[in-house]
């Protein structure tokens, strides 16, 4: 061990890595309760008749690689069309690509379920195994395209200007410079949308696949065995990490930190008459699909349905669920992402432990949370769930399920600092707050509001743990649309779901917004 | 710098402890009744309304799945401040009753109110509104005749003509446990195998839309409840009145056992804080003025026969109803679903 890592390692034990330590605990914790319980609890587990698990799990995986995929080449071609090339429509397309973002996948799926099966008004059906993952692909595409489209307009322009100079052609320039310089974003963003596929039950369910979701909520729902629930949740998580350490080993030390430098973003490509075609084929198509599609057939619902009934409440309670939870799952993860990127195992475990709860249901987290709580409870610590304990418990399973999501971009924005400017702070004798206060921070703030946006529309349409750990006479959006939806009332959904789409759509544009300055400057 | 920020984090833990501490445990008092809810339907409100406005006593909601309000039920424990659950099909209220959560509640207005079928024997839950698993068919395709009974839907005539939905869902695991309290797990087991083998497809979306896919020609026929198909019926959406054009309604077998008949109900919470308000609003839902007011609202059917259902389902005349003990639903549940894993019906 160098004298260099022996410094760092001691210079680990400060108010920084308490904090982050405080923050991994607080958003793991649901999860290791999960698996604890799977352990512990044993009030007969589901005795399954078939292969459900071995289907499952081939299942989940298919799942991830098919619909995973689609979103990566979606994601990344989009992104690379509209930051590195010009075309009609690219500047409308930069922000339009994000809007599916705002449509959960359930949504998505009882939408394209009604437009496409019987009954509705395509002859080609989104249905069965390639139905879900096209739904996944084109809703979860944007995760992807963020990463990647903030990853693209950083690149200097030295870099892509050196290959020219080099003689490289423009396709060239992409393909061994541009892209693999954006692989590490495009990769974070790749995981994340394969970990909310495989969290996914609503459209698994609804298009009658068998995954390790739909045999988790099978054995819980079929066969009253909610330990045997946990077991594959533990399952699930366990696999989610394993997935995640091989993701990241996969990226390796595949870090591009030069582009710190305020460099002018490379000119845009010229795209000629027939591939310009093709890139507004594309970008239309995603945006139609993901979002405007599904989203129309929506609004035709709910004109349908005359009776627009009050969803005022609702839509506050979905903004101070969605704000407040934000605010603290992104103070949780910023914690974390800053704990992770000094590289040491404690670092790794936490970006780990925090990441993992967010390939699981948010029902088992939410299981996970009402554990915690009753134990807390039998301890006499805590009295009953009541209204404000309910909201904090919500908040909390919230930072659980979707810590993930918030470190991913804050992780990668950091990855922009060259490991020598936090050397050079050390050097010029700043101490751990101070170092983070006035390096870290105002690197990591482009993505710290992007963090924040992508979390406040996360749990804008967050559902299942919203619906067990809420109080009395307290229904979000998400709440109101799955009530009908589940209750096949899908004109009457109709309204809800379409307005979690409009709010949702405000911080995205926002975010869009962002990634467009930090592309100017 | 550091002293600051680690006092503020500190604030905040004491402010989040606070608040803890300030939420009341229950919430119930004398004028609240708390329920925990697995039906989002529109005509539950109307009910509380009107029993808050008869009584004075205010009703607050908590709805979600019924598996899942059984587990904040079970880590809240005594804590809880449910008084009432209440949740569609028997199966569920079963399990809540079998985890210890339900106490046994007997009123004379109760037991006037609920025919002894529709209620579990020792008052754990009780019934207020019934719904039937029936068949729908193609008029152009299926003579009434030929799916008057669910065992017409495993005759070789219908190979690769029904649609069936997941059998995850409580509705189908009732049904077919029904079937294994009248003729033995072995008899459920062969009429699953054959109807699984009669699937014109692998099971996916509600009962609505197997509805859809029969009137569309994918499939002759299909089971689903009841009120599904009343739904479309009263739609303001022309093309769901066109599907009900297609097809036919059967309550099947009229001349064998009866059709298969569900309740939604409720049940007192083991640890009500207010008991009485709970037993109050369940004999609320099951009296006359409450069966009678949403009678004309509802798609389900009023828990007694001497009440009128709303006039379209009142045009159906009355049926003959499946007589079996309504705690079987629950206690041959997890034998169905493994009957229908084995069978490849998932």
């Amino acid at each position: 061990m160098t004298r260099n890592a022996l410094a760092a390692r001691g210079a680990n034990i400060d108010g920084v890595a308490l904090v982050a330590a405080l923050a991994t605990i607080i958003c793991a914790a649901p999860a290791i309760a999960v698996i604890g319980l799977a352990l512990a609890r044993s009030d007969g587990g589901a005795d399954f008749g078939g292969d459900l698990l071995a289907n499952g799990a081939f299942g989940t995986g298919a799942l991830m690689a098919a619909g995973g995929l689609g979103a990566i080449v979606f994601g990344a071609a989009s992104a690379a069309l509209v930051s590195l090339c010009r075309f009609p429509g690219r500047g409308l397309f930069e922000w339009l690509l994000v809007v599916p973002l705002a449509a959960p996948s359930y949504i998505l799926a009882y939408a394209y379920a009604s437009l496409t099966w019987a009954g509705g008004v395509s002859p080609l059906r989104i249905e069965g195994f390639w139905g879900a993952a096209f739904i996944y692909a084109v809703g979860l595409y944007p995760y992807v395209y963020l990463a990647a489209r903030a990853a693209f307009v950083s690149q200097s322009l030295g870099a892509l200007e050196a290959a020219r100079t080099l003689g490289a052609k423009p396709g060239n320039v992409f393909w061994r410079v541009a892209l693999p310089m954006a692989r590490p974003a495009i990769a974070a963003g790749g995981a994340l949308a394969m970990m909310e596929i495989a969290a996914d039950y609503g459209a698994a369910h609804h298009f009658g696949l068998t995954t390790l979701s739909t045999a988790i909520f099978r054995a819980w729902y079929a066969h009253g065995a909610p330990s045997m629930a946990l077991q594959i949740s533990a399952v699930l998580l366990l696999g989610a990490l394993v997935f995640l350490i091989l993701e990241r080993r996969a990226r390796g030390r595949a870090s591009f930190a030069a582009a710190l430098t305020r460099a002018k973003p490379a000119p845009r490509y010229q795209l000629a008459a027939l591939p310009a075609l093709g890139a507004v084929a594309l970008c239309g198509g995603l945006v139609a699909s993901g979002a405007l599609l599904p989203l129309a057939w929506l609004l035709r619902l709910a004109l349908l349905h005359a009776n627009v009934e009050d969803v005022a409440g609702p839509f506050l309670n979905s903004m101070l669920l969605s704000g407040g939870g934000a605010l603290v799952t992104l103070a949780l993860a910023a914690a974390i992402a800053v704990a992770a990127r000094r590289a040491n195992a404690f670092g790794k475990a936490s970006l780990y432990a925090a990441a993992a709860g967010y390939a699981a249901p948010g029902a088992v987290i939410a299981m996970g949370a009402l554990a915690l709580f009753g134990l807390a409870r039998e301890a006499g610590w805590i009295g009953g769930l009541g209204p404000a304990l309910a909201v904090t418990a919500l908040i909390w399973t919230y930072a659980a399920r979707f810590a993930s999501a918030g470190v991913q971009p804050i992780d990668a924005g950091l990855t922009r600092l060259s490991k020598g400017l936090d050397a050079s702070a050390r050097t010029l004798g700043a101490g751990p707050w101070r170092r983070f206060a006035r390096v870290d921070l105002p690197i990591a703030a482009p993505s710290l509001a992007a963090a924040a946006l992508i979390l406040f529309v996360e749990i804008l349409k967050e559902l299942p743990a919203t619906l067990i750990l809420r109080p009395f006479n307290f229904d979000t959006l998400a709440v109101k649309a799955y009530s009908y939806a589940s209750d096949e009332r899908l004109l009457e959904a109709a309204a809800p779901a379409l307005l979690i789409f409009l709010v949702g759509l405000a911080p995205i544009l926002i975010l869009t917004r962002g990634i467009g300055q930090v592309g100017r400057r | 710098m550091s002293f600051s920020l680690s006092r503020r984090a500190f604030g905040l833990g004491v402010s989040a402890a606070a608040l803890a501490a300030c939420s009341p445990g229950g919430g119930g008092g004398g004028n609240v009744v708390n329920v925990y809810s697995a039906r989002h339907y529109d005509v539950d409100r109307t009910l509380y309304d009107s029993f808050e406005q008869a009584t004075g006593i205010a009703v607050r909601v908590l709805s979600a799945n019924a598996e899942q309000l059984l587990e904040r039920l079970r880590a809240e424990g005594e804590a809880t401040a449910a008084d009432l659950v209440i949740a569609a099909d028997a199966g569920n209220l079963w399990r809540i009753k079998d985890a210890g959560l339900l106490q046994n509640v007997t009123t004379p207005a109760l037991e006037a109110g609920v025919p002894a079928r529709l209620r579990d024997p020792e008052g754990a839950y009780w019934g207020f509104t019934k719904r039937a698993r029936v068949i729908i068919y193609r008029k152009d395709a299926v003579q009434p005749e030929e799916v008057a009974s669910y065992d017409n839907l495993a005759d070789a005539r219908f190979r690769g003509q029904i649609v069936m939905r997941s059998s995850t869902n409580t509705y189908q695991l009732s049904t077919l446990s029904s079937r294994i309290e009248r003729l033995g797990a072995e008899n459920a087991r062969a009429w699953a195998a054959a109807v699984r083998g009669n699937f014109a497809r692998d099971p996916q979306g509600s009962d609505t839309d197997q509805i859809k896919a029969v009137a569309a020609g994918e499939a002759q026929a299909t089971v689903c409840n009841h009120y599904y198909y009343f739904r479309l019926m009263r739609s303001e959406d022309p093309a769901d009145r066109e599907i009900v054009a297609k097809t036919g309604i059967i309550f099947p077998d009229q001349a064998g056992a009866g059709t298969h008949v569900n309740i939604s109900g409720g049940g007192v919470t083991t640890h009500a804080k207010n008991r009485d308000g709970a037993v109050q609003l369940l004999e609320y839902l099951v009296s006359d003025e409450a069966q009678t007011t949403i009678a004309p609202l509802n798609v389900e059917f009023p828990i007694r026969s001497e009440i009128a259902p709303a006039p379209d389902l009142a045009a159906i005349g009355a049926f003959k109803e499946e007589d079996i003990p309504l705690d079987a639903l629950g206690r041959h549940q997890a034998e169905a679903a493994r009957i229908f894993e084995e069978v490849g019906w998932l």
